[in-house]
């Protein structure tokens, strides 16, 4: 009900919206996109300038100031806008389902060689891990305990966070671990048993086994031993119950919190669950090397690096050429640079081979003013279509920040980078037998289901290794 | 009492000030006048004072600062610090164009301030000034009181790899050039790096003491044809390094086992404690590093002149030492600044091979640095 609220809501301003506009220069592109705190003000900003400029094209900019892209896509093909490109960003984001499903039902426009969306790649940090541990360093510090290197280790500094008051309030209210569901990177689960067996759920859990055979984790005896470590932690309080219930906003918010009450957490970058403006809390925590398991197995998790979906076209736009012409030219890896970085020349330039970049690789670019994520009017923070090479994004050079998110993820990912399996498979996601597959791991960790009760083991390997398509 | 009352009243006076806006160039020396930086008040009246003030803005070098922060925000209910977290380089830059521009980003200065830099660029043109409350002045070992303010003593110096060592695995800096040790030498870039250059820096004021140790790893004179001893040492030990942003860099291949031997900030020592395996090289001939210190500052035309000297006070652990604001910097591998603070660090710098960098020469040859480290890199990067 909500949701049709909303978008009542919406249509109306959109009738409001469309009552109030000019619409004396019917050649300009309206290109939608999403209010954002790190752009002054897109009428005079640097990018869209500049790509009108080198597209000869009229941009007009129209912002969004709600957060679901859905909901503003079902508002606008539910009205009679003259919107012709929508840009996502931030928070304001859709799939490439969502986006497939508008494009069957002929609102976002297909191009002749199928494509519906256009991406957005390197608005995000990126790296091959896809899963980091990250710890208390205070805490640590407080109870002279060292960092982890092993997952009984980890266990022994866990119960020593739950236990021994190490925010010193005097309150039994540490959480010593906690997770969320609402991606794999965010729960700890899925970390710890890669100190068992390698484990992979973004790919069906399947992986190379020593013989070069595709082998399913959850057929490994390791696997089982991974269980009976994560039943423990949560049995004993260590891995806590809202875990598996949090949503990814709710645990950021315990661990942005200015009471520090939090343990240890995984993502898979920082950036992702510390606020930006919270350097205090940044600094408290520090990245665990993988744990070397009780066979010293120590796995990370590889991730390959997506683009998301950074602009769709309204099918109904009397501009679709002109919008693929713009689109075209942000792509462009001249256009990318200065949408990832700023103007060339003031804010970056190429390097001279004499820089380290954040990766310890050979810097490509040095940047002169660091304006990611900052209140600026250079480019759009990120927001719309960009395609940034690797050789770009991992060749940056530091901004000198200590707290920039983006260098305390790249060394993160440095340190995880030996750990990855030699060979990956990466299969297509089966999202029903994961579901199917989750459900079974969190029972037995929360103990509804009884991890040393051989026959529910074996309905849980046995059903799935039926389920996972080869 | 009447200095005390005088001082008061500056200090108001400089409040109303503060609250009238920009203070401008052409009233710089009013700013110097209010700010009554010579002036003994008590804890109390800054206190008071300070209340009256915005949020303190701290740019530091050192991340232990945040532990600072919290501590003096607990201590001084009302008043609330930023901390701006930045490597030297940059935080020198961001100082000096906003000094330079008559803006004001910035109460209190903490910086490594041994490159020549920060002395060139921010102590010589005043874009800060030395601020310490008369009683904590009387108890600083000499040397740290004139114009900076050096609060703590650290060393940059060379760290081995204590997983794959059992023992230091060279006693003569000359070995680092030999090949058994290709890319597995850590050193932060030392151009993003002020403790990193200032060390390199200083071993060319030591040419002679390079072809002593020399000629004791060799065997043989060292040949002055191509270069300098100090020339030829850097360009050797290029060949064999792995540069990166920053001492964590090196902490982090020191403890994964991409690295053998690492340079480093020595108050990375205290991750040691943590279960990080490496050790510190305390002993090498002719030297292992060189002393670094560090430096904290009152910013020139700060708004908030009262909150930036009760944070210094406080930062020097108060009038007695003892108080929570010291405690983060008196970690191993940091060293007092206070005759009766104790070390961090058991080992006494005068037991370790240091060098003790001269800015002046620095200073006065930055180029030739600069272009000779840029082709060391350029040759490094382009293998």
């Amino acid at each position: 009900m909500k949701r049709y609220v909303a978008i009542v809501l919406i249509l109306l301003a959109f009738v409001i919206q469309t009552g109030c506009m000019d619409r004396s220069q019917p050649s300009a592109l309206r290109v939608a996109l999403p209010y954002s705190d790190h752009v002054l003000d897109t009428k005079t900003n640097y990018y869209i300038e500049y790509l009108e400029n080198k597209t000869g094209l009229e941009i007009e900019t129209v912002i969004v100031r709600q957060d679901d892209g859905e909901e503003y896509l079902d508002a606008l093909f539910a009205s009679d806008s003259d919107i012709d490109i929508v840009f996502f960003g931030e928070d304001f984001v859709i799939d490439e389902e969502t986006a497939k499903n508008y494009a069957d039902k002929g609102y976002v426009h297909t191009a002749e060689d199928g494509t519906f969306w256009y991406p957005n790649y390197g608005s995000r940090t990126t790296g091959d891990c896809g899963q980091i541990l990250w710890i208390n360093y205070e805490w640590l510090e407080r109870l002279g305990l060292s960092i982890p290197t092993t997952t009984s280790e980890l266990r022994e500094v866990l119960f020593a966070f739950k236990n021994n008051d190490p925010n010193g309030n005097g309150l039994n209210d540490e959480i010593a671990l906690i997770g969320s569901t609402e991606d794999y990177c965010y729960d700890p689960a899925e970390l710890l048993l890669n100190s068992y067996v390698y484990n992979d759920p973004y790919n069906n859990r399947l992986f190379y086994g020593g013989s070069g055979a595709l082998r399913l984790s959850t057929e490994a005896a390791a696997f089982r031993e991974g269980m009976v470590f994560l039943r423990g932690l949560y049995k004993d309080g260590l891995l806590d119950t809202r875990t598996f219930s949090y949503s990814l906003n709710e645990m950021n918010e315990v661990i942005n919190a200015n009471i520090d009450i939090v343990g240890a957490f995984t993502t898979d970058f920082i950036s992702n669950v510390i606020y930006q403006a919270n350097p205090e809390v940044l600094a408290r925590y520090i990245h665990v090397a993988p744990l070397a398991g009780p066979e010293g197995v120590r796995y990370s998790m590889y991730r390959e690096g997506k683009p998301m979906v950074g602009a769709v076209i309204n099918a109904r736009s009397a501009h679709i050429s002109d919008a693929e012409r713009l689109i075209a030219a942000m792509l462009s890896e001249e256009a990318s640079l200065i949408a990832r970085y700023g103007e060339p020349g003031v804010d970056w330039e190429r390097s001279d081979g004499s820089d380290v970049s954040i990766y310890g690789t050979i810097s490509t670019i040095v940047t002169k003013n660091y304006i990611w994520n900052t209140p600026q009017n250079k480019h759009l923070n990120g927001i719309g279509p960009m395609y940034v090479p690797d050789v770009y994004l991992k060749g940056v050079t530091w901004n000198g920040l200590n707290s920039d998110a983006e260098y305390v993820d790249a060394r993160a990912q440095v340190g995880y980078s030996d750990h990855l399996p030699e060979r990956r498979y990466q299969g297509t996601f089966d999202a029903e037998t994961a579901s199917y597959t989750d459900r079974y791991i969190y029972s037995f960790i929360t103990g509804e289901r009884d991890v040393f009760d051989d026959n529910e083991w074996g309905t849980l390997v046995q059903s799935v290794s039926e389920r996972t398509v080869r | 009492m009447r200095i005390r009352i005088t001082a008061l009243f500056m200090s108001l006076l400089f409040v109303f000030a503060a609250g009238c806006g920009q203070i401008t160039t052409d009233t710089e020396d009013d700013w110097l006048e209010k700010a009554a930086l010579n002036v003994d008040i008590s804890e109390e009246e800054l206190y008071k004072a300070a209340l009256k003030e915005d949020v303190l803005i701290v740019y530091t070098v050192s991340t232990r600062t945040v532990q600072t922060k919290e501590a003096f925000e607990k201590a001084y209910p009302g008043l609330v610090v930023e901390i701006r977290d930045l490597r030297s380089p940059d935080l020198v830059d961001k100082v000096a164009e906003n000094f330079a521009e008559g803006r004001t980003s910035c109460d209190v200065v903490i910086c490594n301030d041994n490159s020549g830099e920060f002395k060139s660029r921010l102590v010589d043109t005043g874009a800060v000034v030395p601020y310490l409350s008369p009683e904590i002045k009387t108890k600083m070992k000499d040397g740290h009181v004139g114009e900076c303010i050096s609060f703590l003593d650290e060393a940059e110096l060379l760290f081995y790899n204590s997983r794959l060592f059992e023992t230091q695995p060279i006693s003569n800096i000359w070995e680092l050039t030999e090949s058994r040790f290709s890319g597995m030498i850590y050193i932060p870039n030392p151009l993003r790096s002020f403790s990193t250059y200032a060390f390199i820096a200083a071993t060319f004021d030591h040419a002679d003491e390079l072809e002593e140790a020399y000629k004791s790893w060799c065997g043989c004179d060292f040949d002055r044809k191509d270069g300098t001893a100090p020339e030829a040492l850097w360009k050797e030990i290029s060949k064999n390094a792995v540069f990166t942003n920053s001492s964590d860099e090196v902490m982090e291949a020191l403890n994964t086992d991409k690295a053998m031997l690492g340079i480093m900030i020595s108050s990375k020592l205290r991750y040691k404690n943590m279960g990080y395996g490496f050790e510190p090289a305390y002993r090498l001939t002719p030297f292992t590093g060189c002393r670094t210190t560090v430096s904290v500052m009152l910013a020139r035309n700060s708004q908030n002149v009262n909150s930036a000297k009760l944070f210094i006070d406080f930062l020097l652990g108060g009038a007695d030492g003892t108080g929570d604001g010291y405690k983060p910097f008196r970690t191993p591998g940091a060293w007092s600044a206070r005759t009766d603070v104790g070390d961090g660090t058991d080992t006494p710098l005068s037991e370790i091979d240091l060098l003790y960098p001269n800015a002046d020469s620095m200073i006065a040859r930055k180029d030739e640095f600069y272009k000779f480290w840029s082709e060391c890199l350029k040759d490094q990067t382009n293998r």
